[in-house]
């Protein structure tokens, strides 16, 4: 925890051509400019954002046809919160009793995951928008 | 990401990855691996020194490595996991079967 001042940034990212390692691109940038976060919070949050962005760039594209998301996020006082709002598909989604798949399972991880890493997940629609808010409290 | 193979004399199959093993590059990880399997090699053990980041997705190559050298009989091990491959492990379980050993080295020392 520091006393730096609150700092917010913003990116959008088109797929194609863009993908998940454009988040980590615009993270990098981040974590620059909030050099108190501490390492468990930053990869926490980078983890969870990146599998947010690649759930929505895998499953929300239905017709094949792309889509864009922009994605905020701000470091302010004691958390972290992400707002990201895609054109995709609206998701068959739910956030309740979300639990790890099988050892032997190759795919399914990615919401459990989300879910595991962060404080406050919540999904909903916002006209033709997928809205996603994830909240993490700051553990240093 | 780049993989590179380097054959031990042992039998191992070092596969050494670099860069980040998410949604864009695990293809190439899947095929390298069956490539191994089909060449007639089944112990694999992926060096993740090089790699700064591992999502689901590259978990799920991981595992689906794991299954097919384990079903030719060998396995795959992975070492060098830093910070953030070794918290995803463990939020995932996968640690169990996925046993992060520090060096290549420790991976099939003595089996």
């Amino acid at each position: 925890m520091t006393d730096h001042d609150p700092v917010e940034r913003s990116v959008r990212l088109t797929s194609p051509p863009g993908d998940v390692n454009d988040i980590h691109d615009f993270l990098a940038g981040l974590w620059a400019a909030s050099p108190g976060v501490n390492d468990v919070d930053r990869i926490s949050l980078e983890t969870a954002l990146v599998e947010l962005a690649a759930n929505v760039l895998r499953h929300a594209d239905v017709d094949g046809t792309g889509l864009s998301c922009e994605v905020t996020i701000a470091v302010h006082g004691d958390q972290i919160t992400v707002a990201m709002r895609d054109t995709g598909e609206p998701g068959d989604i739910a956030l309740v009793g979300l639990e790890m798949p099988d050892l032997d399972a190759e795919s399914g991880r990615g919401l459990a995951l989300i879910d595991a890493l962060v404080d406050h997940v919540e999904y909903g629609r916002e006209g033709e928008h997928n809205v996603w808010r994830l909240v993490r409290r700051r553990r240093g | 990401m780049k993989i590179t193979r380097h054959d031990r004399e042992d039998g191992v199959v070092v596969l050494t990855l670099e860069g980040r093993l998410n949604m864009v590059s695990t293809g190439s990880l899947r095929e390298t691996v069956h490539e191994v399997v089909e060449g007639g090699a089944s112990r694999i053990a992926v060096d993740l020194s090089g790699v700064d980041f591992v999502d689901s997705s590259g978990l799920g190559a991981l595992v689906s490595g794991l299954k097919t050298t384990r079903q030719a009989g060998g396995d795959l091990r992975i070492a060098g996991a830093n910070e953030q491959v070794r918290l995803v492990l463990g939020l995932t379980n996968l640690e169990r079967v996925l046993t992060p050993f520090a060096t290549v080295e420790d991976a099939y020392d003595g089996s």
